[in-house]
């Protein structure tokens, strides 16, 4: 057998909510490769009977397929486990979640008989495009998955020889896939940005364009602080309330179909991709080379670097944390704290000079999970010291990303406790302590608690903060504590608002009911006839009581979500700290060195600001999870 | 030519306007055929060609052009031959290359510029490779230097200028051309290595790979290596290129030489010089590198053998990447050269990918693909030393999404699998062993707990079930071979099962809104060939343990889909569950509130429906008499009315109805036509005609022709029957139990039938105090005793038999075609001609408790001649000219129940040809009819006592079958002196509406023989005149015997009234009968092997009731339906 590359891509689309194919581009070449295989992989299986076809779909039949599949599986992703109504030879049948990500279509051919699997594809959800990417596996490995999700057993088992893990572990081309996807996911729709590198005199340093023009400090995008803070903070607790409809994200700009092409053909023109770097494919298409861009003179100019720095040099290093929490303020449940962060980089040095920076203190910072930029070596790999010797590419990088388990105190503690006194009314309490044990120069940039009611619509509240100002929306309250201007620092202040909230009296607003392994129906069939005498014999109190009624009415949540969001009660606090970390990881801009010596001034900026931080109804049910001790 | 002519109405010129070129590339994007078809004529490669050097044409569509001339040149149908479209695609390209030269005057082209050049020599490879078929013969070869020569041209540029980014492309593009035909640059190897070491720019990455490639190539190529000259040797030029040598002639020549020792070091030098600095590569490329690397070492590992560790030591840092591609780098070292990853690297591996799986700033999919990869490879995911001291790290977060959770979960159930593995079981520890297992599970658990509370749609929910489901199956997991018994049991031990089980029990305990989930839940283990048995236990779990503890009320319909999974699975035990609802109905009954109509009506619907399931499921003797009691309980105390109704109609079923008949029954009714309602109780009973199933089975078999028929065709079509238990005790040591015409399947257990007998009979009916006996009933006794006394004990003695004649015939026509020797032709004249039967043995065997009915013996039989093959012979008629061509044959049999049934009949004989025909005929139905029998008569009876003997013998018999028990207690000594019978009789009613003649007629023709008496004078004359009727008694008075049997009009059971009323003596029009009754039929008929029915016909102008009394109930069953059939049809 012939080695082929690991990773190459038979076909790309790109499908509009409507269902119209926005894009596609086939690869001729890795085409042939899987004509070639399928005709080896026949005449190998000739006696057994079956074989793989050889054929590519067109645009029309893979979009009726691609509808047909959502409309078996409910949405585009599908049901990703195996329910009641998970038909055999469907990916929901190999019961596994990642089959919302690489799935299977059955194709039709038009105008003829012939249906043909195409497997694996590579499903991504960007905007309100579908991107899916059709790699080259071997047919073996076709027929294996094809295998799985007929298997007319009650499902697989972790251990089994031939899973669907033994397959994804054998299969680099999937991976190299996702990565294709989630870039041209960004090109579409215009996300492709730099990681942040923020320093005191100006609000953010440009990318790589900018460095090429040389206009640093003078930001090219106009982008606000803390941008990422807000991207980072979408994917949880703001898509409160949202079921996840395909449809509902359908308000997005038309592809620019030139950069992507521009794109594919760069970076993979036979279909294997080489470098998934859009901005340097960007930067490249629009300035080209000059003879004046001269190679160092011993070094070879690594690949991800096609342009060497000219001009005034520096160092910044920039750590962001996101904390998440889930504050219980009870005894039987320890509050889970946890920080994410990265260090970001931007090294204006000439040539190619090595840099190195010591890492200490990881033990301290509880550092649980270390990850790197490709670029970096790492020397020692101890469980408290660390030093990095990295080359730095051009522009804005992430230098590593680390996870933390907890840090010190976490900046804002207290308890939420909403009661219901009736099944319209409620009566809450916030006593929040905020910035305690934090000195200068940590600064509280700003903090908002909000209390989402996504399933009430909110009449009145009466009752006043002992500092900051309340507002209400339709479906939520917000109490700004701190605002943003009017920071504190080193300081810790505390925060009570005492209260009573009033909801307009529930009607039932159903949304569109999700498939899901126990259709509604059946249940409610039983409960009406029997709805009498639950009230009737009923012993429980109003809070309860409520509980089960709302709970009658919640939709499923999709399994990209958490927890059903939407059952419990909470608040959610927000909030941006400056001046420091939260769980201590620190750099010394003094042990920076940098290869061959040259003079640069290293800068350094922290910031941490709240992910899901959330705070539990002390008084009502709450989601948790088991925290082992051993670490 | 032709092509020109029918393009006639498109512009002559050879190029499209811009506006057709938008229309053209729109076209062919849709990817319908029939759009493209009109544009396939025109030379559209040319066309293309020329509009993309024109540089007046629009920049924007260049790209689209590129595409579109990919697409064309691929596309299996529409693509040129080679020969005709690479040359003047070459031929472009190399004219564009040499126009764009940067040697050229303007030293920096427009960067646009140079990439659409680029992307040029990517199509025209592209073309080349998808039209080319490797191995290259030597005239495709040609085809294929040019490009080769201007690819290296542009690559072999010895500046680091603007143009290296085409350079790169045209190292990307030998390299395609290189992996599409191995070995095609060969003799490039040396320039290429220069050229590699030469770059210092960022394309220095691109003649990396193609140098890569290229020795790979050459390594996998058998006998390359061997040759004395260095492969990386410069000798040959690069430029002009020819194929090199190798590339064109077979490689099979010298697979076995060993590499010369030159090439080893050369190849060593390259391979240091590949891995230098991983880093400097983009992570595609280093995957693309690795994965040549990994080929190169593999293939040399005799000679290399450390090139797995070294491949390691250069690459393996990369783990701690954040990019999933460098990630998955380590791992396809990982499994190229397991051995060089023992220990430690090994174990960094697995810690690693499971952190992996919590970095939160990954994309959720690249999570799930960590936790996979952990799983899938072949030695991390199984060793329990690799993955149990992870398992802390996989205890999912609150903030996971589900999906993540879901295959967290995953994980600690394959950590939970390991721990409890046979040898983990053998080391012993199983305190601490068996806690470590639970807590992985419970603790699991927590981050869904919502689940119980939540709605059982949630996603919580589902997640959780299939987590349960993972770590069950993880214990045993599905294996191709079919040995799983040994290993069930080895699950049914599982830490995980037994906690699983009580897990489930406290579940549907406390949360009765998951019921609906369990019952899936264990739904879907139940339809699993491998874990059917798992999902059984864990019902049977439920049955012992759920089910005590439930409490009475409304609460327990929830509980009601795992009671229909109880009452559909046959390994439970159902007394449960029937005692269960029969307290359930009990509850209601009492506590029912004024309001609750629609309540009561679909909680007692619910019950009726685990009923109706518990009847399709179960063989009726194991559920008889709980499920009677239940049933008799809801149609007499239930609130709701059609409940009721439905219940009657149930019980009704499942005493009438044997088993396996009543399975389709009830299947018949699920269908969505269903049986139409009728008024009439008969209907409830239809059922397919066995004969229609009986030709379905045998068809093609001998019983198309070959046929056993009745002499005398059954009046009802008969397709059911009923045996019921015996009501004296004695008869416990046969088998009794209701059973089906073909219901051969059961052997219930005789403590059990005992059980349900003595049971049902306290049900059906109720015990009379016992009576002082006077003269009258002594009487009674005295004649009773005479009978029975004449009756045989079957089981001592030969019982009475009874014959059913049939006919033996064949035909003639298809009996040839099978067994004939083919040469001879029919002609019914003459009898020689026609085939014959030897030595025909023909057997029955029966399902219904017939006795052992003995075979039959046909010496010859000729085949029937054509034309008579539908006369029908009068059994009489036996020696008539058709004998030959038919046999009689007598069916004897000695019926232990009189009930109708099927015999099955097999035949033997041999044909003339010597071959032995066998087959199944045609079953021969047996009806109620067949059972009737005259009354013996005591040896002592003179003849002309005869009639006076059989009227005592019905009054004494109507007297005991009554309704007054006066001889209940008593047991009559039959035949033989070991056994005894009792009398438990029953009664019932039946009007006929037919008038008198054909009442007469009728009676005359099937029941004269029976008939003791005739009562009133009307009748008897009639009667007497017709002759028919003789040596009864003849009596005037009718009100004398009907006067005191008012009370006869109670129906046959107890608990179930029928539906026809009737009121004796009422105003007339609700009874024509009564006044004007013309006289009565006194009929007296025996049942064999000791029953009897007793009719008492009370004849009207216009209708006729007939009262029924017997000793025997099951029969009235079947009597009802005769009755009709033999007065309506």
């Amino acid at each position: 057998m012939p080695s082929s590359s690991p990773c190459s891509i038979r076909a790309l689309w790109i499908l509009s909510s409507q269902d119209n194919v926005a894009f596609s581009r086939r690869f001729p070449v890795v085409e042939k490769r899987w004509r070639l295989a399928c005709a080896r992989e026949n005449e190998r299986s000739e006696s057994v009977g079956y074989s793989v076809l050889p054929l590519l779909p067109t645009d029309p039949e893979l979009v009726s397929a691609f509808s047909e599949r959502k409309r078996r599986e409910g949405s585009a992703q599908g049901f990703g486990i195996r329910l009641a109504q998970s038909t055999q030879g469907s990916d929901s049948w190999v019961d596994d979640p990642i089959t919302r990500h690489i799935i299977s279509l059955s194709i039709k051919r038009e105008g003829g008989e012939e249906e043909f699997m195409l497997w694996p594809l590579v499903l991504h959800t960007k905007g309100s495009y579908y991107i899916i990417i059709l790699p080259f596996v071997e047919p073996q490995q076709f027929k294996a998955y094809e295998k799985l999700c007929t298997r007319s057993d009650c499902g697989g088992s972790v251990g089994e020889e031939y899973s669907l893990s033994s397959l994804l572990y054998n299969l680099p081309c999937i991976t190299g896939a996702i990565m294709v996807a989630h870039t041209v996911g960004d090109i579409i729709t215009g996300d492709v940005v730099d990681p942040d590198v923020v320093i005191s005199s100006s609000p953010s340093v440009g990318g790589l364009l900018d460095s090429l023009t040389g206009s640093i400090g003078i930001s090219a995008r106009a982008k606000p602080v803390g941008a990422s803070v807000a991207a980072s903070s979408t994917s949880g607790a703001s898509a409160v309330g949202t079921i996840a409809m395909d449809a509902s994200k359908s308000t997005s700009r038309p592809i620019d179909k030139d950069a992507l092409l521009t794109f594919l053909s760069s970076s993979m023109p036979f279909g294997t991709p080489l470098d998934l770097d859009f901005a340097h494919v960007s930067v490249i298409k629009a300035h080209g080379f000059s003879s004046s861009d001269l190679p160092p003179a011993e070094l070879k100019q690594p690949a991800w670097k096609p342009y060497l720095h000219k001009g005034k040099q520096r160092m910044l290093f920039m750590i962001l944390e996101t904390i998440n929490a889930a504050m219980y303020d009870r005894d039987e449940i320890p509050d889970s704290i946890s920080i994410t962060g990265q260090v970001n980089c931007r090294a204006d040095l000439e040539g190619l000079p090595d840099v190195s920076l010591p890492l200490s203190g990881l033990k301290n910072a509880s550092m649980e999970i270390v990850s790197f930029h490709h670029c970096v070596q790492v020397s020692e790999h101890g469980d408290d010291k660390q030093a990095l010797m990295f080359s730095p590419p051009l522009g804005n990088f992430v230098l590593m990303r680390y996870q933390a388990l907890c840090g010190p105190d976490p900046p804002v503690k207290g308890f939420y406790q909403l009661s219901m006194v009736s099944e319209d009314e409620g009566a809450f309490l916030f006593k929040l302590q905020l910035m305690e044990g934090y000195r200068a120069p940590f600064s509280m940039d700003f903090c908002t608690v909000s209390m989402p009611f996504p399933r009430r619509r909110v009449l009145s509240f009466d009752g006043n903060p002992s500092t900051g100002t309340v507002s209400m929306t339709e479906h939520s309250l917000e109490w700004k504590i701190v605002t943003s201007g009017r920071g504190i620092t080193g300081k810790s202040i505390e925060a009570t608002f005492p209260g009573t909230i009033k909801f307009f009296s529930r009607t039932i607003q159903r949304g569109p009911s999700l498939p899901r392994s126990v259709s509604r129906n059946m249940v409610e069939e039983d409960t009406h006839s029997d709805a009498e005498q639950d009230t009737a014999n009923n012993t429980l109190n109003i809070e309860d009581n409520l509980m089960e009624k709302m709970n009658k009415d919640l939709e499923s949540v999709d399994l990209e979500e958490p927890f059903c969001w939407q059952a419990y009660n909470y608040a959610k606090v927000s909030f941006k700290i400056i001046g420091g970390t939260l769980s201590g990881m620190s750099i010394d801009p003094k042990s920076v060195s940098i290869y061959p010596a040259l003079k640069a001034p290293v800068e350094l900026s922290m910031q941490a600001s709240s992910g899901e931080y959330i705070l539990w109804n002390t008084l009502g049910k709450c989601p948790s999870a088991v925290s082992p001790k051993v670490y | 030519m032709e092509k020109q002519q029918s393009m006639a109405k498109q512009p002559p010129s050879p190029s499209l306007s811009l506006q057709e070129w938008e229309t053209l590339l729109d076209d062919f994007g849709s990817g319908s055929p029939a759009r493209c078809a009109r544009w396939l004529p025109l030379p559209l490669l040319d066309l293309a060609l020329n509009a993309f050097l024109r540089r007046d044409f629009a920049s924007h569509l260049k790209p689209l052009l590129l595409l579109f001339i990919d697409d064309l040149l691929s596309s299996p149908t529409s693509a040129p031959s080679p020969s005709d479209s690479l040359p003047p695609l070459i031929d472009a390209l190399r004219s564009l290359l040499l126009t764009s030269s940067p040697s050229a005057s303007d030293p920096s082209p427009a960067p646009a510029a140079a990439l659409l050049r680029d992307q040029f020599m990517a199509t025209a490879v592209s073309a080349a490779v998808s039209s080319l078929d490797a191995p290259l013969d030597a005239s495709s070869a040609a085809l294929l230097e040019p490009l080769v020569e201007a690819l290296l041209t542009v690559t072999n540029r010895p500046n680091h200028g603007p143009d290296r980014q085409s350079r790169a492309a045209a190292c990307e593009c030998l390299r395609e051309l290189e992996s599409a035909f191995p070995c095609l640059l060969a003799d490039a190897a040396g320039h290429l290595w220069a050229l590699a070491q030469a770059e210092r720019t960022h394309v220095a990455q691109s003649y990396l790979l193609l140098l890569a490639t290229v020795v790979r190539d050459i390594v996998l190529r058998p006998g390359l290596l061997s040759s004395p000259t260095s492969i990386l040797s410069t000798s040959v030029p690069l430029v002009p290129f020819s194929a090199p040598s190798c590339f064109l002639s077979h490689p099979s020549a010298d697979r076995d030489r060993e590499p010369s020792e030159v090439n080893l070091r050369e190849i060593k030098r390259v391979l240091g010089f590949l891995w230098e600095r991983p880093q400097a590569l983009t992570p595609a490329a280093t995957m693309e590198l690795v994965s040549i690397l990994t080929s190169i070492a593999g293939a040399l590992e005799q000679h290399v053998p450390t090139g797995g560790a070294l491949l390691k030591v250069q690459f393996s840092g990369l783990i701690y990447s954040y990019h999933p591609i460098l990630c998955h780098i380590v791992l396809m070292l990982y499994s190229g050269f397991p051995d060089a990853f023992a220990g430690e690297d090994e174990r960094n591996i697995a810690r690693r990918l499971a952190l992996m799986a919590r970095e939160a700033h990954q994309p959720l999919v690249f999570r799930l693909l960590a936790l996979h990869w952990l799983l899938g490879s072949p030695r991390l995911g199984k060793g329990k030393d690799s993955l149990a001291p992870l398992a802390p790290r996989f205890y999912p977060g609150v903030f996971d999404p589900l999906a993540l959770k879901a295959k967290k979960l995953d994980a600690l159930a394959c950590i939970a699998a390991s721990l409890d593995t046979l040898e983990m079981r053998r080391k012993g520890e199983e305190d601490g062993r068996r806690a470590l297992i639970v807590k992985l599970f419970q603790d699991g658990l927590v981050c869904i707990s919502a689940y119980k509370w939540l709605p059982p749609w949630s996603t919580e929910t589902s997640v959780a079930f299939r987590t349960l489901h993972k770590f069950l199956v993880g214990v045993i997991p599905h294996r191709d071979d079919c040995s799983e018994e040994p290993q069930l049991v080895f699950l049914m031990d599982s830490i995980i099962f037994s906690t699983l089980q009580s897990m489930l029990v406290n579940l549907a305990l406390e949360h009765h809104g998951l019921v609906l989930v369990i019952g899936i839940f264990i739904d879907q283990l139940l339809k699993c060939k491998g874990h059917q048995s798992v999902g059984e236990r864990l019902l049977q779990k439920l049955d012992e343990h759920l089910l005590p503890k439930l409490e009475m009320g409304y609460r327990l319909t929830s509980y009601f889909p795992i009671f229909e999974r109880i009452a559909e699975n046959d390994t439970i035990p159902p007394h449960g569950l029937l005692e269960l609802l029969m307290r359930h109905i009990v509850s209601i009954t009492v506590k029912h509130g004024p309001n609750s109509g629609l309540s009561l009506w679909s909680q007692g619907t619910k019950v009726l429906g685990i009923c109706r399931m518990m009847l399709k499921h179960h063989h009726s003797s194991r559920i008889f008499l709980p499920l009677s009691r239940l049933l008799a309980f809801i149609c007499q105390c239930y609130p709701d009315l059609e409940v009721r109704d439905n219940a009657r109609i149930y019980l009704r079923m499942l005493v009438c109805i044997p088993g396996k008949k009543l399975r389709q029954v009830l299947n018949l009714g699920e269908e969505p036509s269903g049986v139409s309602p009728s008024p009439h109780p008969g209907s409830l009973f239809q059922v397919p005609s066995p004969r229609h199933s009986e030709n379905i089975k045998n068809s093609g078999g001998v019983s198309s022709y070959i046929h056993l028929e009745r002499v005398v065709p059954l009046i009802v079509k008969q397709s059911w029957s009923l045996v019921i238990p015996k009501s004296n005790m004695e008869d416990n040591m046969e088998a009794s139990n209701v059973v089906g015409i073909s219901d051969i399947s059961i052997s219930p257990s005789a403590e059990s039938d005992k059980d349900g007998e003595m049971n049902f009979e306290q049900i059906s009916y109720i015990k009379e105090p016992l009576r002082v006996m006077d003269a009258n009933v002594a009487e009674i006794l005295g004649v009773l005793r005479k009978h029975f006394s004449c009756i045989p004990d079957y089981r001592h003695m030969s019982a009475i038999k009874i014959r059913i004649p049939c006919t033996l015939r064949f035909e003639s026509e298809p009996f040839s075609h099978v067994w004939g020797d083919g040469s001879s032709t029919f002609d019914s004249e003459e009898g020689e001609a026609l085939p014959a039967m030897y030595a025909t043995t023909i057997t029955f065997s029966s399902t219904a408790k017939y006795g052992k009915i003995p075979p039959c013996r046909v010496p010859f039989l000729l085949g029937e001649p054509l034309r008579n093959r539908y006369d029908i012979i009068p059994v009489g008629n036996s020696f008539d000219e058709g004998s030959s061509h038919r046999a009689s044959v007598n069916i004897e049999l000695e019926p232990r129940e009189p009930m109708p049934g099927l015999i099955d009949v097999t035949i033997k004989a041999n044909a003339e040809t010597g071959e032995v025909i066998s087959g199944r005929l045609q079953s021969i139905a047996i009806g109620i009819e067949d059972m009737f029998l005259k009354a013996s008569i005591p040896p002592d009876i003179e003849e002309d006592e005869v009639p006076g003997y059989y009227y005592d013998l019905f009054h004494a018999l109507w007297e005991a079958c009554g309704n007054s028990a006066s001889t209940g207690r008593e047991t009559f000594p039959l035949s033989g002196g070991k056994g005894a019978a009792a009398i438990h009789g029953t009664r019932s009613v039946k009007l006929l509406e037919v008038f008198l003649d054909s009442l007469i007629k009728n009676v005359e023709k099937h029941l004269a023989s029976y008939v003791v008496s005739v009562i009133g004078d009307p009748l008897v004359n009639i009667v007497r005149n017709n002759g028919i009727i003789r040596d009864v008694v003849w009596e005037n008075d009718t009100e004398a015997f009907v006067a005191h049997d008012v009370n006869a009009l109670v129906p046959y059971s107890e608990n179930v009234p029928l539906q026809l009323p009737y009121f004796e003596g009422d105003a007339e029009n609700l009874s024509p009968v009564s006044k004007r009754t013309i006289g009565t039929f006194i009929i007296l008929i025996f049942l064999p092997p000791r029953f009897h029915l007793l009719f008492q016909m009370e004849v009207g102008h216009s209708s006729t009731l007939v009262r029924v009394r017997t000793d025997h109930w099951p029969c009235l069953a079947y009597i009802d339906e005769y009755l009709e059939s033999l007065f309506y049809t």
